[in-house]
């Protein structure tokens, strides 16, 4: 008997003023004891809702529309909240996504250790701090961190102490929701090494719930990929047919490869508060066949696993129309447009200060891409601010040619700023929602190029059209667009006053994985069009390797290591450096 | 499509679309029109001189007199008609006063930010705490003129923290966005991202922050003619009740006259708090009804 | 710690400044302040030579410079001579003020605070019955009475519950024979003749927290760490009160303190309404009378009280948000 058994399960979003939205569709699978499924899908897939739905935990407006959730033999799809109770956190406990705030900021940790204690069980106030202690220092805290307010411990300690919370219960499921999003690549792979590690040492089932293939492909035992409400795959790890499945793998490559390749799926998800006929992944599907667009495919066997797809049991579904190539290349040499010479920069706030850079030096040259990788906190945005003037190093020099922009003011620093762009990395947030995209396009023309209004929107077209977008999103608001179509936006804007430098600040990290190439292929041809000269600012090797030239490792402010990009990754001297590859996902392919 | 409907824009303001698709603001919107218009056209509809003395004193309601007459032989109907204007002058000067105080000391601390931020916050924090009616009591004690020109000036010097405090706030949250720094970089100048960019983020908390000095204000003034520190002689609704308290309206049984200026008040003020909800609900979605 | 420290520091600024503006608001008007007080004096008839004396003691000599007059003014305060009412003469300022001070301080703090309870109380659960027909009656209930001008309900009370009914004393805050002392007989008079002035306030005082607590508790549930104690099994009171209310009480607190300000300018109304003897109506005689002295300690005094109970809300708020006191830090 599987513990954990669903059947045709749906759930709705049901609002007065908009129509339903379907973000579960009939999605039926089931998990075994001690089995760890991965559950991937990109944004607004419905697999969240799904999480939330088998914890029961659903609230107004989202309600099970149908179907059946069986864990452990109980029927819990209709359970009241009594009946459940003694069910939750005993056999059935979570973790939510570690950007939330998952832990009560007015309790100190040991209380909210204590409150589950009280309820499951008869442990007197020693024992329960003698068994939280155990816990915290099971995922690898300090005991004497159980006096704290949640508030006090780093993001990467709070993810810990609601694992440790999960796990308290010894319980027979963990659903994991994205845990460790939002934090550093470092942290999360020693967050899942601990899962990992505990799970086989307990033999508790983990559903894990992620956007991140590169994880869950590394950690589960088996791969649910799910689509548009509805799951779409079910298998072992490893080669996946469905073509949206493929699209996904396709989007990761190692770094370290002489040749890397990565893929993009172009279009976007449907509207779910539609029900179409067909399959739901049709309009952006490269195999489709004329059936695909009437007759929905059934999550039927194919190999090792279930794939609900028409074409996959014959056709392997490639993305070569969309697909990034970036090998080994020759670098020109080009005489250095700007240059940052041992550069610092610290913040003091009331009294304590932080010291953000320290001694930065590097060149930025036309037709190169140079990249800057760290971790949040390694002062890479502070890099940013003070190549854009933004900010001002404490000691050191920004030569741009002969200005230096560490001491522009008023005129000359609008003047420098012609020169030098910035991409931003959220695009929801770099775009003022109650501006058209031609009232945001038209101010840097006229600004910095002096363009008349007539002469400016003359323009507007063909700057639209070097990033990919058609005229008509010119008079569209921002909230209309995409995300891929806004940070379009927001690269056009950039290019406009054709500066001969562009910053771009983790352009792609807030996409979803399967438009990123398409990002990075983008700013790839503007580089080396226009020759640019590029800074490119990521916390992720990959994006790294596949569009920069030379790379700058950044950790605490300090470059730990720099060099052809090729070079640095394929044979890292610094520790911090190699222990960046080590973190890097290393999914079977 | 509804993409193609969102891209066309509307004439009508986008605030005043918001507060009629809550069925709330609606209603309030409704019946504040009614005593926009009552004010606007109060010669007409009033059936008396509202100063005129030539009724007999302390009249109970009838036919002629709906609700009465005053201890002087005014007519207590025509009061009120005529007590609307003075309630939706102050309402709608002091609140655009107040607002406007509130508007400059809240952005000027928001995006200069340092010290003047420092300082601008701590008056800020200082007017707020101050207890407003007994500082614009001592305030209206010391005047040279009585009127409702002193309270209004009164009201509005003693009511823009609490709207400072927040658009403070609110620019501060939004001089940080990326937009922001991209308009800079754009080129543009300090006073084109304060007016251009940030200003129209803001439009709902600039109407309720108006909405909510009006309300104050309106309070405010019917308090302050209450105790007789208003000029006595002008028709207002806390005039009315002075009058009525000290005429001795609740010996004689005059219940009209004590009871239809706070309704009315009630009534204005309920309409105006009706639409700030419907407001309120707009700039924080967490208190949208499902 | 330093978080006290700083709302300990930003107390003594925001003293100073209520206690300059005290000193700056007399001194507003063009010329001789001391000159035109006395000039809208005579202007209403004969006046008293003593009221004369007053207003000049309180505004100091004027040919001194203003920075002595201050210090001056500042020496006296912390002498604590207010000066000598007129109004009440001989008596100083001092004396009339302790002499209404307890009954406003009763009156204020009981409805004050069983309005903050019964509010936070309703309005908690308005928000755990989110969308039910409590809810939907308890929120725009208070909106509706929130907005009732509470001067007129207190006529309204006076007039249905005093005059009509006779059930309540409809003025003063005891009765004529029974002189104030620790007695049974005299606090149950005084009890009596509290209710209507308290109930006048207490009909609206409670909505402002009933819409801050719902509002606030809607929020703190939708939180991830109250789903997460549904999570856990917690039993329904205890995610409701240490993970829901717990958080959502906390904007209340601060709201508490500020809302004193207004109170207290409510109850300047009630108790002139009532006849009541406390500071409120202290204050508005000595309007009447242009009893300047005693007006300008008066307003001293509530201004001082305010950020006194400002002081303790921030302090309570420090010990009960471990939050604050970090941002501090």
């Amino acid at each position: 008997m599987s513990l954990l058994e669903v059947a045709d399960l749906s759930v709705a979003y049901a609002t007065k003023n908009s129509p339903p939205t379907h973000a579960v569709r009939n999605v039926s699978f089931s998990m075994a004891e001690g089995e760890c499924v991965g559950l991937l899908g990109e944004s607004g897939c419905g697999k969240s809702t799904l999480g939330t739905a088998l914890l029961r935990l659903l609230d107004r407006p989202a309600r099970i529309t149908g179907g059946t959730i069986r864990f452990d033999g109980t029927d819990i799809t209709a359970l009241d909240e009594n009946a459940l109770r003694p069910l939750r956190w005993r056999a059935l406990s979570t973790v939510f996504q570690s950007s939330m705030n998952s832990l009560n900021p007015v309790l100190t940790v040991e209380a909210q250790f204590r409150d589950m204690f009280r309820t499951h069980t008869d442990m007197t106030s020693g024992e329960i701090r003698r068994r939280t202690a155990e816990l915290l220092e099971m995922v690898l805290i300090d005991p004497s961190y159980m006096r704290f307010h949640p508030h006090e411990l780093s993001g990467g300690m709070k993810q810990r102490v609601a694992l440790a919370l999960a796990l308290a219960l010894r319980p027979k499921l963990v659903v994991l929701d994205e845990p460790t999003t939002g934090l550093d690549v470092v942290v999360q792979k020693s967050i899942m090494d601990s899962v990992r590690t505990l799970q086989r040492e307990q033999g508790f089932a983990v559903l894990l719930i992620s956007h991140d293939l590169g994880t869950v492909m590394e950690i589960a035992d088996r791969v649910m990929v799910m689509y548009a409400g509805s799951v779409v795959e079910s298998r072992p790890a490893g080669e996946m047919l469905h073509p949206y499945s493929r699209g996904l793998l396709g989007s990761y490559a190692d770094p370290r490869a002489e040749t890397v390749d990565v893929t993009y799926i172009p279009g976007r998800p449907p509207d779910l508060s539609r029900f179409q006929d067909g399959c739901l992944f049709v309009d952006r599907c490269p195999v489709a066949l004329p059936k695909c667009a009437t007759e929905k495919p059934p999550l039927a066997p194919v190999g090792d696993g279930l794939v609900a797809c028409h074409v996959a049991p014959s056709t392997k579904a490639d993305f070569a129309d969309s697909t990034f190539v970036r090998s080994v290349r020759a670098v020109a040499e080009a005489p250095p447009v700007l240059e940052v010479t041992g550069v610092h920069k610290t913040y003091t706030r009331r009294r304590t200060s932080v010291t953000a850079v320290d001694d930065v030096s590097f060149a930025l040259r036309r037709g190169r891409v140079t990249a800057l990788v760290g971790q949040s906190g390694s002062g890479k945005s502070t890099i940013a601010k003070l190549l854009t003037g933004i900010e001002r190093p404490d000691t050191g020099t920004v030569m741009f040619g002969d200005v230096p922009v560490h001491r522009l003011r008023g005129r000359a620093m609008r003047r420098y700023r012609k020169d030098v762009q910035l991409v931003f990395q959220d695009p929801f947030a770099a775009l003022n929602p109650v501006r058209t995209v031609r009232q945001t396009l038209v101010r840097p023309l006229r600004n910095h190029l002096g363009l008349s209004e007539k002469d400016a929107r003359a323009r507007l077209e063909s700057l639209v059209d070097t990033v990919g977008l058609a005229p008509a999103f010119l008079d569209r608001y921002p909230h209309q667009l995409s995300g891929g179509q806004r940070q379009r936006v927001v690269v056009a804007r950039a290019l406009a006053p054709e500066p001969s430098i562009l910053i771009a600040d983790e352009p792609i990290s807030m996409l979803d994985v399967s438009i990123r190439a398409e990002i990075v292929e983008l700013l790839d041809r503007l580089v080396h069009h226009r020759d640019l000269a590029m800074l490119y600012i990521t916390h992720d090797l990959l994006s790294a390797r596949l569009l920069a030239d030379e790379v700058l490792v950044l950790n605490k402010g300090t470059v730990v290591e720099d060099g052809p990009t090729i070079e640095v990754i394929r044979n890292a001297q610094a520790p911090y450096t190699k222990l960046l590859l080590d973190a890097l996902p290393n999914p079977p392919r | 499509m509804t993409v193609e409907l969102l891209t066309k824009p509307s004439r009508v303001p986008q605030w005043l679309r918001i507060l009629w698709a809550n069925k709330k603001s609606r209603v309030g919107v409704v019946l504040l029109s009614v005593f926009v218009l009552t004010a606007v056209f109060a010669p007409v509809l009033a059936p008396y001189d509202p100063e005129s003395t030539d009724f007999a004193a302390a009249l109970p309601a009838s036919g002629d007199h709906w609700l009465g007459t005053t201890q002087q032989g005014q007519d207590v109907f025509s009061q009120l008609i005529h007590g609307a204007r003075t309630s939706l002058l102050v309402g709608l000067v002091a609140g655009v006063f107040s607002t406007i105080i509130a508007l400059l000391i809240g952005m000027t601390a928001g995006y200069l930010r340092g010290w003047v931020d420092e300082f601008l916050s701590g008056l800020t924090n200082l007017a707020l705490v101050i207890p407003v009616l007994p500082l614009m009591i001592t305030l209206a004690a010391y005047a040279p003129v009585r009127g409702v020109w002193l309270i209004i000036f009164v009201i509005s010097v003693t009511g823009w923290a609490y709207g400072a405090k927040i658009k403070r706030a609110q620019i501060i949250t939004l001089r940080t966005r990326d937009y922001v720094t991209a308009a800079k970089l754009a080129g543009d100048g300090p006073m084109r991202i304060v007016f251009r960019e940030i200003m129209p983020n803001m439009t709902s908390l600039v109407v309720v922050g108006f909405m909510g000095a009006a309300t104050a204000a309106i309070g405010a003034e019917a308090g302050l003619e209450f105790l007789g520190l208003g000029d006595p002689t002008t028709i207002s609704w806390g005039t009315m009740l002075y009058w009525a308290d000290n005429g001795g309206a609740l010996l004689t049984g005059q219940w009209p006259w004590l009871i239809a200026p706070g309704l009315a008040l009630t009534m204005l003020v309920t309409a105006m708090t009706l639409i700030n909800f419907g407001v309120d609900a707009l700039s924080n979605p967490a208190l949208r009804e499902e | 710690m330093r978080y006290f420290l700083r709302r300990t520091a930003f107390f003594v600024i925001t003293l100073w400044a209520a206690v300059t503006l005290n000193f700056v608001i007399p001194r507003l008007q063009p010329g001789d302040p001391a000159e035109a007080i006395v000039g809208q004096l005579t202007g209403q008839g004969p006046v008293d030579p003593d009221q004369i004396r007053a207003v000049r003691l309180m505004l100091g000599v004027p040919d001194t410079s203003l920075l002595s007059q201050y210090w001056d003014y500042l020496g006296s305060l912390v002498r604590g001579d207010f000066g000598i009412s007129y109004t009440y003469f001989p008596y100083p300022v001092t004396h009339m003020i302790s002499e209404a001070l307890p009954w406003t301080l009763v009156l204020v703090g009981v409805t004050q605070v069983l309005g903050f309870l019964i509010g936070t109380v309703l309005g908690a659960f308005a928000a755990w019955r989110r969308n039910s027909r409590f809810d939907s009656f308890v929120t725009l209930g208070s909106q509706f009475v929130g907005s009732l001008p509470f001067f007129w309900i207190a006529l309204l009370l006076l007039y249905l519950l005093a005059f009509l009914a006779g059930w309540f004393p409809d003025s003063g805050g005891h009765a004529v024979d029974v002189t104030p002392s620790w007695s049974w007989a005299f606090a149950g008079d005084a009890i009596y003749h509290g209710i209507l002035p308290a109930l006048s306030i207490l009909v609206t005082a409670p909505a402002g927290w009933i819409i801050g607590m719902r509002n606030n508790m809607v929020q703190s549930l939708g939180e991830d760490y109250t789903r997460l104690a549904r999570a856990k099994g917690l039993s329904v009171r205890r995610v409701a009160l240490a993970y829901g209310a717990r958080v959502a009480i906390l904007p209340n607190v601060t709201g508490f303190a500020l809302a004193l300000g207004g109170i207290l300018g409510g109850t300047v109304l009630v108790e002139t309404i009532f006849d009541y003897p406390g500071l409120g109506r202290l204050l508005m005689e000595a309007v009447g009378a242009r009893d300047y002295p005693l007006m300008q300690a008066l307003f001293l005094f509530i201004t001082i009280g305010v950020l006194l109970a400002n002081l303790l809300a921030d302090f309570l708020l420090g010990v009960l948000d471990p939050r604050v006191r970090k941002e501090a830090a």
